[in-house]
Order: C-alpha cells, then sequence, then structure tokens
C-alpha cells in the first residue's frame, strides 16, 4: 500500500516535470493553447466572480455580528481585503478550479484515451503529451492567478456592498479602510502561490486523464481521482507555501 | 530482412512476441509485407489483429523479436525517431477516434499544421479538401464528428490517414459496424488508394469477401500465432479445416 501511494507520487513528480521541460522545447501548440486559456480562464471567470461575491457578502455578515461587540465595525473593510487577498482567494478559486477545470480535464482526456483520439494524434506525429498536456498546464498555471485578482475584486465587491446596506459607507471611505495598512506583501506572494496551484491542479488532472485506460469506469476514475486528489494537494500546498510565505516576509506572520 | 536492406514502405516481422498480464497474444510471430502490396490479417476476436497494427505503428512495443518498418527496428528508436517513421503512415482505427472537439475539417489540418509549418494555409486547404473529395465528404467539412453517420467516420478518418499521403496506410476492421453496402464503398477506397498511389497497406478484417477484393496477401492468426501467410489463391489449395474456415466466403 504504501509503496503504491509513493510510487504514484514518484509517477506524478516526474509527469509533472516532464510537463515543465517539454512547456520550452518548440513546437508550442500556440493555437491549442490560446484554447486552453479560453476554455479555463474564460470558462471559469463568471464562477469565480459568483463565488467571490457571495462569499465577500457572507463574510462581512458574519465578521460584523462579531465585531460590533467590541465597536470595531470599522475594521470590517482591512478584514475583509486581509482575508481574501492572504487565502480566500487563492485558496476558494483553486478549489473552485480543481472542481470545474480538473474533473474536466481528467475526464476529457480519459475519455480520448479510451476513443484511442491519443493514440491517433501520435500515429499522426504529433507529440499527444505537448499538445494535451503541457498546454493545459501552461493554461491552469498562467489563468489561476488572475480569476484569482478576479475573485479578490468580486469578493471586496460583495463586503462593500453587503457593509453599505447596513451602515450606509461610502465607497470611497470603504476602499480607503480596506487598503490601509495592505502591503504589496499582502497581496503579490499569496497571489503568485496560485501559480503553484494551477500547476498542481493540471499535472494531476492531466496525469489521471492521460494515463487510464478503462473505458467509461476509467473516465468516471479520472474526474473523481482528480478533483479529490488536487483539492487535496492544493490545502496541502497551502499549508507550506503559507509557511514559505511567512519566512521570505516576516512582517506578514504577525 | 535486416536493417537498412529494405525499401522505406516495407514492413517485416520477425519472431515477433507480446503479452499483456502474463498471457500471450502474439506468439514467435514472422511475416514481410513489401511495397505497395496489400495484406489482409485475418483471425478470431482477441488473436492479436491489432495489437500487430499497433506494433507496426509503435504505439506498442514488442516483448521479443523484431518490427522492421522500411528496415529501421521500431524499438530501437527514439521518440523523434519513432516520429519520422510515422510520417511515413497513416492508421485508420477501428472507431475512426476522430477528435471529437475539431471539426472535420480540423480533424485533417491538425497533422498539416504541425508537421509543414511552412505550408500556407491556401495549400493546407486544398489539401484538406482534396483528401475529403476523394472520400466523398466535400461537403461535410464543417460537421462535427458526431453528427456523422458510421461510415462517414470512416470515411473522414481515411480521409486524415490519407492527408499527409502516406506510403504505408494501416486500416483496424474497415467494415465493423457498417453495413455491406457501405463496407463496400469503404473496400472500394481502400483499392483505389492501393492502386493510384501504390500505398502499402496492412488491415485487419473480419470481412472475407472485401479481404479478397483488396488483399494481394492473407495472414491468418490464430491463438496468437500466425496459422497461414500467403497468397489467397495459394491459401485456397491448403487442406486445412480451420484455415477454411478463416478464409472461405460464405
Amino acid at each position: 500500500m504504501q509503496k503504491s501511494i509513493f510510487g504514484s507520487i514518484g509517477e506524478v513528480a516526474l509527469f509533472g516535470a516532464k510537463a515543465i521541460r517539454d512547456a520550452f522545447v518548440p513546437p508550442f501548440e500556440g493555437e491549442y493553447l490560446l484554447t486552453q486559456f479560453y476554455e479555463i480562464g474564460v470558462g471559469s471567470f463568471f464562477l469565480v466572480l459568483a463565488a467571490g461575491f457571495a462569499l465577500g457578502v457572507v463574510i462581512t455578515l458574519h465578521t460584523r455580528s462579531t465585531l460590533v461587540q467590541f465597536g470595531a465595525t470599522a475594521e470590517i473593510p482591512v478584514f475583509q481585503s486581509l482575508a481574501f487577498f492572504n487565502e480566500i482567494g487563492p485558496l476558494v478559486a483553486a478549489l473552485l478550479m480543481a472542481g470545474r477545470v480538473g474533473a474536466g480535464i481528467g475526464a476529457q482526456l480519459a475519455n480520448m484515451r479510451a476513443t484511442e483520439q491519443i493514440d491517433a494524434i501520435e500515429t499522426l506525429s504529433v507529440d499527444s503529451f505537448k499538445l494535451l498536456v503541457v498546454t493545459r498546464v501552461i493554461a491552469c498555471t498562467l489563468m489561476l492567478p488572475l480569476l484569482t485578482i478576479f475573485m479578490d475584486a468580486a469578493g471586496i465587491l460583495g463586503g462593500f456592498l453587503s457593509e453599505h446596506i447596513w451602515s450606509h459607507l461610502s465607497w470611497t471611505l470603504y476602499m480607503h479602510r480596506a487598503f490601509d495598512g495592505v502591503a504589496l506583501a499582502d497581496f503579490i506572494p499569496p497571489t503568485l502561490k496560485t501559480a503553484v496551484f494551477g500547476y498542481l491542479i493540471a499535472v494531476i488532472s492531466c496525469f489521471y486523464g492521460y494515463n487510464t485506460n478503462e473505458g467509461s469506469d476509467g473516465v468516471r476514475k479520472a474526474a473523481t481521482n482528480s478533483v479529490v486528489i488536487s483539492s487535496l494537494v492544493v490545502i496541502l500546498a497551502d499549508v507550506i507555501l503559507v509557511k514559505c510565505i511567512f519566512f521570505l516576509f516576516p512582517d506578514q506572520a504577525i | 530482412m535486416s536493417e537498412g536492406q529494405t525499401n522505406a514502405a516495407t514492413i517485416a516481422f520477425e519472431e515477433v512476441e507480446k503479452g499483456f498480464d502474463g498471457r500471450k497474444i502474439l506468439d514467435k510471430v514472422s511475416f514481410t509485407v513489401a511495397e505497395g502490396e496489400a495484406l489482409c490479417i485475418l483471425g478470431r476476436s482477441g488473436t492479436g489483429k491489432s495489437v500487430t497494427l499497433k506494433l507496426m505503428i509503435g504505439l506498442l512495443m514488442a516483448d521479443a523479436g523484431k518490427v522492421l518498418v522500411g528496415g529501421k527496428d521500431m524499438a530501437a528508436l527514439d521518440e523523434d525517431g519513432l516520429m519520422k517513421v510515422r510520417r511515413r503512415m497513416g492508421y485508420l482505427f477501428q472507431s475512426a477516434a476522430l477528435f471529437d472537439s475539431f471539426t472535420v475539417n480540423q480533424n485533417l489540418c491538425m497533422p498539416l499544421h504541425r508537421l509543414d509549418p511552412n505550408r500556407s494555409p491556401e495549400e493546407v486547404e486544398r489539401a484538406v479538401e482534396q483528401a475529403l473529395r476523394e472520400v466523398g465528404l466535400e461537403k461535410d467539412g464543417n460537421k462535427m464528428p458526431n453528427a456523422l453517420s458510421g461510415g462517414m467516420q470512416k470515411r473522414a478518418g481515411l480521409a486524415r490517414a490519407l492527408v499527409l499521403q502516406p506510403k504505408i496506410l494501416l486500416v483496424d476492421e474497415p467494415a465493423s459496424g457498417l453495413d455491406r453496402i457501405t463496407a463496400s464503398e469503404i473496400d472500394d477506397l481502400l483499392i483505389k488508394v492501393k492502386t493510384e498511389r501504390h500505398t502499402t497497406m496492412v488491415i485487419v478484417t473480419h470481412d472475407v469477401h472485401g479481404a479478397r477484393k483488396i488483399a494481394d496477401k492473407f495472414a491468418v492468426l490464430n491463438k496468437g500465432r500466425l496459422l497461414a501467410f500467403g497468397t489467397p489463391a495459394e491459401l485456397d489449395k491448403r487442406d486445412d479445416n480451420l484455415l477454411q474456415q478463416f478464409i472461405a466466403e460464405r
């Protein structure tokens, strides 16, 4: 059992390393890469916006009920922005991507394997790994930080609307309070860490989709494994990356 | 037949063995296919016919023995070498294996764009049009694969296999799932490709009627071993009940 777990980790690691290596070797499959940017980025855009906005509203409602007891409702905007920049935006955007994009990648590649479409690509002298895996890994790695920025913005907007309805706080004052004392180090490292999340989601999902060959049951397993394992790995990676950020930017840990 | 001594469009199996999960699928199978020749592989389901095709194009590698394509040992080639050999080959899958998120046109364009980036868009378009015209799908290029019938998918798959003008064409069950008339149309297309382009062909089939129309030679597999190999006329003369069951038209 242990051997098989470590064996699988090793296989996924080699698969991910090959994706990085092949990303720098031509041909770069630009046309197909643009399709992936569209499907992964634009396809997830409204989901991320809606989720960010709803979370922004809900978190403001919860924090208000607590902070009002201490007369600290003026801190709601900065609490909101720090919560979104540091953790909620990056982690929730990554989990949404694992659910929507990861399952899609796993199922699509597994179906292509089952219906011999991947073999067909190989018979046409086209490198199926570069075409199908590398493009998806690049697209997920680059699109997740962008989606996270939109999620942060939607969360802050949701928080503002909730606060505005409750206390009639103006947009200018809300934004002033939200960004007062927020440093670039509060925003940039946590946003950039989502590139690692995007890479992990794509590699794990592609691994299960690309390497399965069990017909429709394989498609089901690939989709399930893609979501479950990439979500779990993202959460575990978050713990490590937060520690790294605290190490590199000690002020954040205070 | 040794490496370097053969023509680019020849195929040779030398004592090839292949197994899966401890079960031997091919057991010391040897035969050759000369340039421009059409070989039909016959036999029961599960006797390694499709595996034989996949060994020829390097989708699978032999456990023992040699698979030589154009004199090149497929097992000795690196990824680039394999790609070069495959450029001379076309493969029609049993299910056609069209890319279901692409239109028929895009299915055909994909290899052209990648393998010959110097080709202008107009040249690519012309090559695609010509390939589709050859299989009678010139009006269906903008359709998605799921909008095509089984026979049309086979034709589109054949057009994709032919668009790169291969010297060797591998065909897996061209008649499977098709009615007699449509299957006969596919057979006629294959005969046309063979006669007009002098393409070397290996066709896996259960359809003896179609095989007799196309084949110069038969290879009959039974339980992983080569039961018989030769021209249809030669095999017809053999007094072997099992063989005659495989090659006799009913």
